[in-house]
Order: C-alpha cells, then sequence, then structure tokens
C-alpha cells in the first residue's frame, strides 16, 4: 500500500504535471473567454445589422410613404376634370345636351355613391357586466359568500 | 535585458505613464465641473440620440366623389455638403443651367470653408422630381467623361444634396380655389393654410409635428412612432358642377360686362354647397401670384366675404314673413299708388310707376318697393326683425370657410336705425348680406321652411376612419304651407312674367333682383347689383341657385342679365344631377 501511496503521491507532486495543470486551467479560462466573447461578438454583431436594417427600412418607409402620395396626387393630375374634357373632345365625344338625355327605368339601380375614404369609425363596444351569479365558480361562491354567512348565522346564533 | 536599451524602456514607460496621467487627471477635472459635464453630456446625446421632428404629410381634401382636390407631391430640397465638395465650379455651373440659379451665388455658397457653424448650405427649394433626375443624370455623365476640369479640379458634382420633401400640390389648379384656400409659409417660415377650407381646417389638415429620438448606436434603435397624417377633407363641392359653374361665370363675366360674377349652387334639402364659383380665381400651384390677381381689397371669395345690398332679391324673405305672420295673404289686394311714405321717407317703385290694384302675386311679379314697404309696415318691425333674424341674416352662416362677412341688419334700437328703415329694407335696400347668406336664407323657403346651415365639408377622416357631418337644422323661420304657398307664387311669377329665367320641362321658382349701390353721397351711381334666386324642380326641389353681377354693363336690369344665366345654369344642373323633365318624372314615379 505504502508503495502505491508514494508512486501516486510522486506522479501527482512531479513539477511537470503541476505545470500541465496551471497550463490546462489557463487554456481553459481562455477557451472559455473567446467563447463568451465570440458569441457576445456574434449576437452584438446580429443586433448592429438588424438595427441598421431597421433604420434602412424606416427611412424606406418615409420614401414610399412620400411616393405613395406623390404618385396619388399624379393620378388626380391625368385624371383633372380639364385634362379629362381635352381627351374625351379628342376622341370625338360631346358635351351632353338637356335634350339629348333620355331617361329609363332600371329596376335596382343604385344611384351613384358619396366618396367614401376610409371605413366609419368603430362604435363604442359597450360591455355588459354579468352579475356575479352567472361567472363565479362554485369554490368561489362557497369561500366568498356561502361561508360568511355562516360565520354571521354562527356568530347571531352561538 | 541588454543594458543600452534599459533606457529606451525607461523612456516609453515614462511617457506612457505620462499620458496616462493625462488622461485620469483630464477625466478627474471633468467630473469635478459640473458645466463640462453637463457639455459633453449633452454633446455625447446630441451625437448619440439625434432628435428629429417628423412632420406629417398634409391631409388630403376631396370632391363629394372623391376626386382629389388637393394633395402632396415630393419636391426636393438642394443643398450642398460643404465637407464633400470636390469642384464648386462644377456644382455652379450644373446648377445654374438645370435650375437657372445665379452661377456665382452658388460658386461661392459651394466655395466655403466647412465650419463648426456651417457645413451645410441650402441653395434651393421646391424643386421638381424631373428636374432632380437631370441633375443625378448629369452627376452620372459627369463622373463618367470628364476627369479633368477647369484649374486642373476633376468636374465633381460631390457635396450636392437632394432632401425630399412634400409640397401641397392642387390637381385640378384653379378649380373651386375660392373655396379651397391655399398653403403657404408665413413670416416665421411655418406652413400655414389661408382662405378657404385650408385655413379654417389648417391645423387639423397639417396633423401633429412630432419629435422623436433616432439614435445612431443601431444596438439602441428602436421603433418608430406611428404619426398619423394630418386629417383629410371630403367636401361637399360636385366637382364637375364646379367646373361648369366656373365656365358660366367667366361665360357670364364676358357678356355682361360685370366687374364680378358670383354662383352658388346649394342643395336646399341638406345645406349642402355643390358649387361656389366666383371672380377672380387663383392657380392654387401658384399662390405668389395672389397680390397681382386679388388687388386691393378684393376679397378672396365674394361669396362669403363680400356683403352687397341684395335689392329685390331679398323681396322673398320679405313676402315670406308678410305671409307667415298673416299679415297678407296671397290674395290680399294693395292698390299701388306709386309712392309709400314710411318714417319720413317716400318710396317709390323702380319704374317710379303707380300699379293700381295688386294682389301679392302681382307684386312679386311686379317687383313692386311700394308694395312689399306696405307689406313691412303691416308686419310691425318688431316682427319683421325677427323674421329677418330667423332668416340668419346680419350674422354669419357659420359655413367652415375662413373669411366670411357678417353683413349688415340694422334694427330698432340700433343708433343709425330710423323708422324708414323698415320700408327700404323691406326691398333689400340698407341691408347687406353676402351671397351665401342669401342663398341660405332661401333655401329655407324651398326646404319646407327648415333653414339648414351651410355645408361645405361633409366627412372628416382622421386615424383612418371616415366621421360624416350631418345636415343640421338651425331654425325653421316659416311654416311648410308658407313655403309652398311663396314658392307656387314665385314660380307663378316667373310663368305670366315669361321669365327668361324658365327652363323648358323643369318648373322652377326664382325672384330676380336689381340693387342701386350706395356710395358715401347716396344712391347716386348709375351702378347696379344684379341677383336672381331660383330653385327647382319644384315641389321637390333639387337645388337652389344663386347669382350675383356686380355692376354689369351690358343691361342693369337683373332680369335681362341674371335670369338668363339662371337658365343657363338649371339647363347644365339637370344633366349633371340626373334629373329628369317633369313630365318625365312625374310618368316614371307613377308607374
Amino acid at each position: 500500500m505504502d508503495g502505491v501511496r508514494q508512486l501516486t503521491q510522486a506522479y501527482s507532486q512531479a513539477p511537470w504535471r503541476k505545470q500541465l495543470q496551471i497550463l490546462g486551467l489557463f487554456l481553459l479560462v481562455v477557451v472559455l473567454a473567446a467563447l463568451v466573447a465570440g458569441i457576445y461578438l456574434n449576437v452584438t454583431a446580429r443586433a448592429a445589422t438588424i438595427g441598421r436594417e431597421i433604420l434602412w427600412m424606416q427611412s424606406r418607409i418615409e420614401d414610399l410613404q412620400l411616393e405613395n402620395s406623390d404618385l396619388e396626387t399624379r393620378l388626380a393630375m391625368v385624371n383633372s376634370a380639364a385634362v379629362m374634357e381635352q381627351r374625351a373632345l379628342a376622341m370625338g365625344f360631346q358635351p351632353l345636351g338637356r335634350d339629348d338625355v333620355t331617361y329609363i327605368v332600371v329596376p335596382g339601380y343604385v344611384s351613384r355613391q358619396q366618396a367614401v375614404i376610409a371605413p366609419p369609425p368603430k362604435p363604442v363596444v359597450v360591455v355588459a357586466n354579468l352579475p356575479a351569479d352567472y361567472t363565479e365558480s362554485l369554490f368561489v361562491w362557497l369561500e366568498e359568500r356561502a361561508l360568511p354567512a355562516v360565520q354571521e348565522w354562527l356568530e347571531v346564533f352561538p | 535585458m541588454k543594458g543600452e536599451n534599459i533606457w529606451r524602456y525607461t523612456l516609453l514607460g515614462t511617457v506612457i505613464s505620462v499620458l496616462a496621467l493625462f488622461i485620469v487627471w483630464q477625466t478627474i477635472r471633468i467630473q469635478l465641473n459640473p458645466e463640462m459635464v453637463d457639455k459633453f453630456n449633452a454633446q455625447a446625446a446630441a451625437y448619440a440620440r439625434p432628435a428629429k421632428t417628423i412632420y406629417p404629410a398634409r391631409g388630403m381634401i376631396y370632391d363629394r366623389w372623391g376626386h382629389l382636390l388637393a394633395g402632396n407631391t415630393t419636391v426636393y430640397q438642394v443643398g450642398i455638403d460643404l465637407n464633400r465638395v470636390e469642384n464648386p465650379h462644377s456644382i455652379a455651373l450644373t446648377l445654374n443651367v438645370v435650375l437657372g440659379l445665379d452661377y456665382d451665388e452658388v460658386r461661392k455658397a459651394a466655395s466655403q470653408e466647412p465650419s463648426k457653424d456651417q457645413v451645410y448650405a441650402v441653395v434651393d427649394d421646391y424643386v421638381t422630381q424631373e428636374k432632380i433626375d437631370r441633375l443625378e443624370e448629369l452627376s452620372r455623365e459627369i463622373e463618367n467623361t470628364y476627369t479633368q476640369g477647369r484649374d486642373e479640379e476633376p468636374h465633381s458634382l460631390e457635396g450636392l444634396v437632394f432632401q425630399p420633401h412634400l409640397q401641397r400640390t392642387y390637381p385640378e389648379n384653379a378649380l373651386a380655389s375660392n373655396v379651397l384656400g391655399f398653403v403657404g409659409r408665413d413670416e416665421d417660415g411655418n406652413i400655414r393654410g389661408y382662405f378657404g377650407v385650408e385655413s379654417k381646417y389648417s391645423d387639423l389638415l397639417a396633423g401633429q409635428p412630432q419629435t422623436v429620438i433616432m439614435p445612431n448606436d443601431p444596438n439602441l434603435v428602436e421603433e418608430l412612432p406611428e404619426i398619423p397624417d394630418g386629417a383629410s377633407l371630403v367636401l361637399t363641392i360636385d366637382r364637375d358642377i364646379q367646373t361648369a359653374m366656373e365656365e358660366t361665370v367667366d361665360r357670364t363675366l364676358s357678356n355682361s360686362g360685370a366687374e364680378s360674377v358670383t354662383i352658388v349652387v346649394v342643395e336646399p334639402k341638406t345645406g349642402d354647397i355643390l358649387a361656389m364659383a366666383t371672380t377672380p380665381r387663383l392657380d392654387l400651384n401658384k399662390y405668389w401670384n395672389y397680390e397681382n390677381i386679388f388687388e386691393g381689397s378684393t376679397p378672396f371669395n365674394r361669396a362669403i366675404s363680400q356683403a352687397y345690398e341684395p335689392g329685390s332679391v331679398y323681396k322673398v324673405l320679405t313676402m315670406a314673413a308678410g305671409l307667415d305672420s298673416k299679415a297678407v295673404k296671397p290674395e290680399t289686394t294693395f292698390v299701388d299708388t306709386g309712392v309709400f311714405e314710411i318714417g319720413g321717407t317716400f318710396i317709390r317703385n323702380w319704374n317710379w310707376g303707380a300699379w293700381g290694384p295688386q294682389d301679392m302675386q302681382g307684386c312679386l311679379q311686379h317687383s313692386l318697393n311700394v308694395c312689399l314697404a306696405w307689406i313691412a309696415s303691416q308686419i310691425g318691425p318688431k316682427q319683421f326683425y325677427e323674421y329677418m333674424n330667423a332668416f340668419g341674416i346680419g350674422r354669419p352662416t357659420g359655413v367652415e370657410m375662413a373669411g366670411e362677412a357678417s353683413g349688415r341688419l340694422k334694427e330698432p334700437g340700433d343708433e343709425d336705425w330710423y323708422d324708414a328703415d323698415l320700408g327700404t329694407n323691406s326691398f333689400g335696400q340698407g341691408v347687406s348680406a353676402t351671397p351665401l347668406q342669401m342663398a341660405m336664407a332661401s333655401s329655407a323657403i324651398a326646404n319646407d321652411g327648415k333653414l339648414m346651415a351651410p355645408r361645405i365639408v361633409r366627412s372628416i377622416i382622421s386615424d383612418g376612419y371616415q366621421s360624416n357631418h350631418d345636415p343640421r337644422v338651425v331654425g325653421m323661420p316659416i311654416s311648410a304651407e308658407t313655403a309652398h304657398t311663396l314658392t307656387e307664387m314665385l314660380a307663378r311669377s316667373l310663368e305670366l312674367e315669361a321669365s327668361d329665367a324658365m327652363v323648358e320641362g323643369y318648373r322652377v321658382a326664382g325672384k330676380t333682383g336689381t340693387a342701386e349701390i350706395p356710395t358715401p353721397y347716396g344712391y347716386t351711381s348709375n351702378a347696379t347689383n344684379a341677383s336672381f334666386v331660383g330653385w327647382g324642380p319644384i315641389p321637390d326641389p333639387r337645388f337652389l341657385v344663386y347669382i350675383w353681377l356686380e355692376k354689369p354693363t351690358s343691361s342693369i336690369w337683373g332680369s335681362e342679365v341674371a335670369a338668363p344665366v339662371f337658365a343657363d345654369v338649371v339647363e347644365q344642373l339637370v344633366v349633371l344631377m340626373n334629373i329628369p323633365p317633369d313630365d318625365v318624372r312625374n310618368a316614371l314615379f307613377s308607374q
């Protein structure tokens, strides 16, 4: 037994062994630190990239809003009364006179509707408050209503 | 370590230590000085989290059918980033050729050395997309073609910056300009609306600008708050009717030699203003011409801003008061002797003639001042002015446009009211009203006695929802029975007179007016205001038309210059509003 113990002690306390342990520990710390740094760098880089993309998209949204507004107005310009009249005349149409009109009955005809640009405001939703009798559970009823009633009864008639 | 290197290492260590100590000392010095702390904090915040004010797009304005009347287009501010300028000559030359800017001024601006106070110079604004495209094309051409330029500097437009923003644009140019108004900058450089609905609803249309923080650090980027555009408006104006009325106004102005012509078309049942055409008009996309077009005290919209003595069209209101108060009945006979004395003043007819026995129909048909003054005396001043107030005379109608005038109705108790005013007021003299006031007052007669508030804004679209303004009854000055009786009398008057206002196939009611124009010395001018108010088709009117010609020269009489315009207007309206002739309508409804 002593021989084995001496051998183990000698082996475990060998200088090269101790140096190896220290070096191993140091490398472990370095590797862990590098791993954490790597993960942090990766996450940070991805966050920064996405942040940049968000900034770019916000800028793009602004550009598109400008473009939409611009296109709507330009569309209105090419459909303006004066332009449409010119185009109609160029295509051979004539202004309609009072005597040129023939009126007929069209069953189910829906006359021209006024502009609806957006939906009407949402109606105010009134949430009906149901009595607790319809919503509370049996246990809640026992705890909050039945037991206090029993306690009161016991106080009155001990 | 060799001995000769020791001093080198010592020196290097000393320098590094001194630098480190200096940094530590500077850090402590800053920390101990609150002013410097604040200053550096502010600098850091300004760089890292700059604030940006976002201006919402101005709301759109549509006509009742959804045609865009006011929108926004993208224009550009052209500036120079002084830090990036490579060749001021190229920039100045290009902007001179493409935008017509002064070469020397641009070159001077581009040649400035960037400083702490100035790194950017604005050289032009409101530049159109087409010109920006041309500039960008030139920039590419220069980059590809030229290598060396004058002074051995390479040709380059580097440093030229285009910042897009929205500009108010009116696709229909001058159409409905008097109703819309325009958008410009005030003395402080702020954008605001002028005149019309642009002014009345300026804040609502502009929306609420918000200042947001936009961090430069992408890790701190946040979602921008949703900033809604300004509210949009849907007007009651019908673009096609407005176009037709403006063409009619221009034609009438040319034919009559009048100083101005105004036409208001109203839907009596709702008070909706279908068209409001007047002169002069302004191309709203060139609003800077305003002062050249509206010289002196010329109102922007005569229909709401210029009160005038309406003359005989006012008689419909007096007769309405007389019938409703039971002071007279349609068959009441008045013997016209050609003169009526009231408050010491002698009232005479337009032709200074005596028309003998006349019933109330005849009084309207021949537009007899004497008869109407007598009716007013029968009603009595108290009740007469109560009726006029109930018709809305003497106070603004509350139409949703900026710059409405109230007109003037003198009443008993006012310092300048005399008994004679009751007589003159009865036929529209000594009282002033705007065309819109007269149109709305008359529309009560066309609408079963109910006076409606004039409505120019039908809906407001805000936060993605459209809220409609409902028609609003503001009073009932006369009974429905009186309204029907008077309408019938007026229709019959036109038929008996074979008026130029009549339109074949459509029964209409109406009244002409010819008013002398007061001067500081009395009614000494030969010029007149010619007017006509009419509605139809009766008995279920869909439109009311008010026409005013200011100082016509082809004829001074309303019956000769204003009545034919009414017929012209009605002929167009029945087509534009799909109103069949009376016989067709009756036949269709009887099926």
